[in-house]
């Protein structure tokens, strides 16, 4: 179990290249140059009289189709608030038709890899996190990264969306993915990143025997001439160096018993947060699992938003 | 080839062993370099189930001689099952198989997610995920099947469907020493079918607020599958953890029925929701198996 004196005491050995800013506005560029393509399909089986859902695709890096269940209040004519929803490693996108429910657009993206978005690009669990890591321009993560982007670009996309009142949560992943993404694109209003995964890939992939950081350790153990240039590439993708780039309220949330997040390496990305942070710890709890978790992850957001507690 | 709508949860398990009994298993090991480590060797397993499903699971087997004893994690409703990363491991060999549908089984069928809780529901002649049941009876059979370790004593877990197919197995199989099974799922019980339950057994509503005049229809494949059913068949001791909130997975009502219902049933009844006794009862799970399995910790 991490103590609070752990994470504090705690630093990464990790540093950010220097053409780190050129390399994401490079990425940014060329997915500027691709049409979003949007293609909004009702689901009236999954759509109830608070929520209408719809099985969403859109346009991503390399030409890749990215599915994302899009729940939209059926109440009210917008513009609405929305939430873009970051997926986990391997566990499936959520409906979230309760946040559509008080009023707030929510779309859960499945990124490349992950089904349904797996049909062109599908390196397999485990296996996603070591795909291409040879090199910045081929690890499967710029191609990650970039449908979470797009997800944004969805949500700027939709007439029922409030351009000015998007916001961002996930956990695990999605808690890395969440301080990724909110580092690289401004217009989020806010965040929460949950026990967030893809921080301090050196230490993390040394400190724990759980995956997926073991497929790095794995990684290194089959390329030990590789691991050089593994490291390298992963500066590119690490959230901590995504975290000063921050510019709103962002929280942190650090289960202290975590065994599949390091602690300490989540809270190296809190520490390097700018603007108005909130850091979330809890005790005797494990990845993913705090009891509470998600009532608070909601609650804050709902006063972010504006809305009312359901 | 044994086929028809069973009629009864009697009938359901004499089809679904019937139809194993047709099918040899062809099992294939591949040991994989890259995921084994020092400790441990790691090995893709495929075999065939029912319906002529490969099937795949990862295997993990200790160094040293046997015969070691053996956890099978029965596998979740969710896409991806995951390699093995308990720390149990290092003195065990660890099964994690997948069912018919999931990633890397998946080349007669597809599973979605929402989606495989209802395809073909309204008959046990269509319905995919009954497959799933005979996909966990198969994995025990070829983890003792298998030559590349010699198999002591074995223990069952699961959360979720995986904790319904682990006390199922149980209930099929003699040679099941313990489970531990975390918010089975609660198919076949009323309380799956309630209006406003979060996924994923809000499919089970979705799909009858759309389908109001198959009601009967999903209750009779359902009811196959009440873990209720065969819980006196149960002969190990059984941990189950269920969440007071949960409103997905395994609502308290039914946990504390199916935990009457089991002759050696150990609740724990956490503050939790669909997470049950989440970290909390992690320790408790992983001392309880590793006892169960002789284990020291």
């Amino acid at each position: 179990m991490a103590t609070e004196s752990d994470l504090v005491s705690f630093s990464t050995q990790v540093t950010c290249p220097d053409d780190f800013d050129q390399f994401w506005d490079g990425v940014l560029s060329e997915l500027d140059q691709i049409p979003l393509d949007a293609n909004v399909s009702h689901d009236p089986l999954r759509s109830t009289d608070a929520a209408t859902m719809f099985q969403v695709t859109y346009r991503s890096l390399d030409g890749l189709d990215i599915f994302g269940w899009y729940a939209v209040p059926a109440v009210g004519d917008g513009p609405f608030p929305a939430v873009l929803i970051l997926p986990g490693y391997k566990s499936e996108p959520a409906l979230r038709r309760d946040w559509a429910a008080k009023g707030v657009a929510a779309l859960s993206v499945a990124v490349r890899g992950k089904l349904p978005s797996s049909a062109q690009f599908n390196p397999g669990y485990p296996g996603l996190l070591t795909h291409g890591v040879e090199d910045r321009d081929t690890y499967s993560y710029k191609g990650v990264i970039s449908d979470c982007s797009r997800g944004l670009d969805f949500l700027l996309s939709r007439p029922e969306v409030d351009s000015e009142r998007i916001y961002c949560c996930g956990s695990s992943q999605g808690g890395g993915l969440t301080l990724i993404t909110t580092g690289l694109r401004h217009e989020i209003k806010a965040g929460v990143a949950g026990y967030p995964f893809l921080c301090c890939y050196p230490e993390s992939m040394r400190m724990l025997r759980s995956y997926p950081y073991d497929e790095l350790s794995c990684y290194a153990s089959a390329y030990p001439d590789r691991v050089d240039q593994m490291l390298d590439t992963l500066r590119y993708f690490d959230a901590v160096n995504f975290a000063p780039r921050i510019q709103c309220p962002m929280v942190v949330g650090i289960a202290m018993e975590d065994e599949v997040c390091p602690p300490e390496t989540s809270y190296a990305a809190y520490r390097l947060l700018n603007r108005q942070r909130e850091l979330w710890l809890f005790p005797n709890s494990g990845h993913g699992n705090a009891h509470g978790y998600p009532a608070r992850e909601n609650a804050w957001l709902q006063q972010r938003i504006g809305v009312s507690p359901a | 080839m044994t086929t028809g709508a069973p009629s009864s949860p009697a009938a359901f398990w004499e089809q679904t062993e019937a139809q194993l009994a047709e099918t040899p298993p062809d099992v294939f090991l591949e040991r994989d370099a890259f995921y084994s480590q020092p400790e441990w060797e790691v090995y893709r397993m495929r075999y065939y189930s029912s319906g002529g499903h490969r099937l795949f699971a990862w295997l993990s087997v200790p160094h040293g001689d046997g015969p070691f004893p053996a956890l099978v994690r029965m596998p979740d409703y969710a896409s991806v099952h995951d390699i093995i990363y308990t720390s149990l491991r290092h003195r065990a060999v660890v099964l994690n198989p997948t069912y018919r549908g999931q990633r890397n089984s998946d080349a007669l069928v597809r599973a979605s997610y929402p989606g495989l809780l209802t395809e073909g529901i309204d008959s046990p002649q269509t319905y995919t995920l009954l497959g799933a049941w005979a996909d966990a009876l198969r994995a025990i059979d070829v983890l003792l099947a298998q030559e590349q370790a010699s198999i002591g004593t074995v223990a069952l877990t699961g959360a979720g469907l995986g904790a319904s197919l682990a006390l199922a197995v149980a209930a099929r199989r003699s040679n099941v020493a313990a489970v531990a099974a975390d918010t089975p799922m609660a198919l076949g019980h009323p309380a799956a079918l309630q209006p406003g339950l979060g996924y994923p057994l809000a499919e089970l509503d979705d799909y009858l607020r759309a389908h109001t005049e198959r009601r009967q229809a999903v209750e009779g494949t359902l009811t196959l599958l009440n873990s209720a059913n065969y819980a006196t068949a149960v002969k190990a001791p059984v941990l189950m953890s269920a969440g007071r909130f949960d409103r997905g997975l395994c609502p308290l009502p039914f946990a504390e029925e199916l935990a009457a219902a089991l002759p050696d049933c150990d609740l724990r009844v956490y503050d939790g929701a669909a997470e049950g006794g989440g970290h909390e009862h992690a320790h408790v799970r992983a001392a309880w198996l590793a006892e169960r399995l002789g284990i020291s910790t």
